[in-house]
């Protein structure tokens, strides 16, 4: 199984290179559906992959699904308002978790120096990040009945429009020798890929960057600490196609994340803390090795808050070696 | 050495000046001369008096200008913090005659709907740069609609902001503007919702612009407007468009007595919306006594935000406010601040050195729609 995560294709394109890389022949599917109405504008995309392209148009055949099942269409609708109220209903309780944490957090820090072994504190800390754990779990638990609440009372399996697209869909990828998925509206394309039933052959190469670097993961994590409300905590969102294992996909980190906050940035590695949360900037290429672990050299945040390349002198080592294998990369991170 | 010294008191010690010089001295520095945290006004004329006419909290009010002997150069000095945007008028006085007129120094002037005033902004400011039109942003429609009311006993015109890309099988969020109009034409409101949505800061939604017809009457805890509002409006427009059925997908939003008729419509009808957006909220009370000192237009507001204050209630789950920390209404702004979250809301707060004006809630429009109505953002990763 190859598999390729890129950085974001807009500065530095990368994606040819990559493909070129991987030797592939035969024409490379693309899924772009992230990009919304812009699906159709593929002529830079195009050029950059080399021109045998397929596009699969997901977002554009989700929405002749809705215009032609019209009892999709109202399952659909309330399955978003739904999920709308579930997501508000998690934020509202995984801010006050997030909360909790940064006060135990900045208490833990006071301590530092004169309470240093005060491991009541540093206890309270790993269990208040429990509860952010729990919290995320209890999330993804809801949503999965919410999933199965919602098939059980619109099967879309019996669906015949969703049958055509996913037959002529099937098809098209079982003529493609490679698999692009680009950046764009993460929710989308997760929407587009499930309603769809994507299934991406172990055997087929995938190239994928920024959101679609994020869909292949087990489990997609939203993040933006600049966006114009301020900061806002790193929140699960969805279930992704489980390709890449192990993995929190966080395309754009530099511009996104606030790595220079190192409190923060070790909440979060320690809240994901048994898979490697991996900043994919521009420029970033990794091809996961045979077993599917990240390769050496990978950017990852470490429990420490600090930045780590993974197999640096530090002590780092691929992530799926063993279960925990983050804690035992960074152990309480270099210095501490 | 010049440094410290301001340009002003660096051309008095040129005295005397003909013509010529106080003309290219005003030519290089224009109007008002900033400088660090001070500002210069400068008038040229004659006159028996001239003075700043503002309203700024803390600073006098008139600022008396001052003439450089033998000239017709008239010049004051204040004190001005970093970010600071200030609205001002001169005033001339020539024996019993007085005039007031924006400075003709000055070419920047904002617009409101009693007039226009010329515009201070110190070092710092910047007005947003999504406030101007930006040819990239795909442009939502204003539609203009009406429904009868008959709370109010008239037909109400209501201007309808549908977003870019607007379509029916979705669904959308609802905000109901007081003073629509003015939020239109002073506030640049399309312009910013236009690029707020462009730019993932805000989720596309549906805006109602209201405007009033005696605004005095209507908008301060008036039961026939709260009643349009709520119960004839919002299920109007539900009717007629695709709204998320959801108090936490409504929010209402008004500046000054607006924002007065946006809580008192909240308070009146509990649960309807999910959040409101007070600007400079005339949120006035009394903590002991009936001495406001408003006048007669804030005797229902205070008799509102008194019986508020002493029963406070929860009508929304979430409130932003803003307000100006040059404008009188702050001290009354603040203190609702701790009564609101007490009552069990979440109150997101900002201040700005501004005054009570309309480019100052549209420069807080940005913050408030962006924490109300949360864009795409965080799902993009292009």
């Amino acid at each position: 199984m190859r598999t390729v995560l890129l950085g974001p294709q807009r500065f530095m394109t990368t994606a040819g290179t990559a493909l070129r890389s991987l030797g592939v022949e035969g024409p490379v599917a693309t899924i772009n559906a992230g990009w919304e109405e812009r699906e159709d504008v593929v002529d830079e995309l195009d050029t950059v992959l080399g021109g045998d392209t397929r596009h699969l148009r997901l977002y554009h055949r989700s929405l002749d699904v809705i215009a032609k099942d019209a009892e999709f269409g109202s399952a659909a609708l309330a399955f978003r308002d739904r999920h709308d109220a579930l997501l508000a209903m998690y934020r509202l309780r995984l801010q006050n978790a997030m909360d909790g944490v940064y006060a135990v957090q900045r208490r833990t820090r006071e301590g530092d120096g004169r309470a240093r072994d005060d491991h009541p504190a540093h206890a309270a800390l790993d269990d208040s990040i429990a509860v952010v754990r729990h919290v995320d779990n209890w999330y993804g638990t809801e949503l999965k009945n919410l999933y199965a609440e919602i098939d059980a009372a619109a099967p879309i399996d019996g669906s015949g429009v969703i049958g055509w697209h996913r037959g002529e869909l099937a098809e098209l990828l079982g003529q493609s020798a490679a698999v692009v998925l680009t950046g764009g509206h993460v929710g989308t394309l997760l929407r587009t890929l499930r309603l769809f039933a994507i299934q991406l052959p172990d055997e087929v190469p995938v190239i994928a960057w920024s959101a679609g670097a994020m869909a292949l993961t087990e489990r997609v994590v939203l993040f933006h600490d600049h966006g114009p409300e301020g900061n806002t905590e790193a929140e699960v969102f969805d279930r992704g196609l489980g390709r890449v294992t192990g993995v929190v996909a966080l395309p754009h980190a530099r511009r996104r994340l606030r790595l220079d906050d190192r409190d923060r940035c070790a909440v979060m590695a320690r809240r994901f803390t048994d898979q490697h949360c991996v900043l994919l900037d521009d420029g970033t290429a990794l091809e996961l090795t045979e077993d599917g672990s990240l390769p050496l050299g990978a950017r990852i945040l470490g429990i420490d808050g600090a930045v780590h390349e993974l197999g640096a002198a530090n002590g780092s080592k691929a992530v799926n070696d063993a279960p925990g294998g983050h804690q035992v990369m960074d152990g309480r991170g270099p210095g501490s | 050495m010049n440094q410290g010294r301001l340009a002003v008191n660096r051309l008095r010690e040129r005295l005397p000046l003909d013509g010529a010089a106080i003309d290219r001295f005003v030519a290089r520095h224009g109007a008002p001369i900033i400088e660090g945290e001070r500002a210069t006004f400068l008038f040229r004329g004659e006159a028996d008096e001239v003075r700043v006419r503002h309203r700024v909290v803390g600073l006098p009010d008139p600022l008396p200008m001052k003439r450089l002997p033998d000239t017709d150069l008239w010049a004051a000095t204040t004190v001005l913090p970093a970010g600071s945007r200030v609205e001002y008028q001169l005033e001339t006085r020539n024996g019993e005659h007085y005039a007031t007129f924006n400075d003709p120094l000055n070419q920047r002037v904002a617009h409101s709907p009693m007039g226009s005033s010329s515009v201070c902004a110190a070092t710092g400011y910047q007005v947003p740069d999504w406030v101007h039109h930006d040819p990239e942003a795909r442009p939502g429609e204003i539609v203009e609609d009406a429904l009868h009311s008959k709370s109010l006993r008239r037909e109400q015109p209501v201007k309808l902001y549908l977003p870019a890309r607007y379509n029916p099988v979705l669904r959308y969020p609802l905000l109901v503007v007081h003073d629509g109009d003015d939020y239109l034409n002073y506030a640049a409101m399309k312009t910013v919702l236009d690029n707020l949505i462009h730019r993932l800061d805000v989720a596309p939604l549906v805006v109602a612009f209201v405007a009033p017809r005696d605004r005095l009457r209507e908008y301060p805890n008036h039961a026939p407007h709260a009643r349009f509002i709520a119960r004839e409006l919002v299920p109007a427009l539900a009717e007629r468009l695709p709204l998320i059925d959801d108090p936490q997908a409504r929010a209402l939003m008004g500046s000054s007595f607006g924002g007065v008729a946006s809580l008192s419509t909240a308070v009146r009808y509990p649960g309807v919306f999910g959040s409101l957006f007070l600007q400079s909220a005339s949120l006035v009370f009394t903590d002991i006594g009936n001495d406001h000192g408003g006048g007669p237009a804030f005797d229902p507001v205070v008799k509102f935000v008194n019986r508020y204050r002493a029963k406070p209630t929860a009508p929304v789950e979430r409130l932003f406010m803003s307000c100006g920390i040059y404008e009188p209404l702050i001290t009354p702004n603040r203190s609702m601040v701790p009564v609101f979250r007490s009552a069990g809301m979440t109150v997101k707060y900002v201040e700005a050195r501004d005054g009570h004006n309309w480019e100052d809630w549209r420069d807080r429009l940005r913050d408030g729609l962006s924490w109300l109505f949360p864009g795409p953002q965080k799902f993009v990763y292009e």
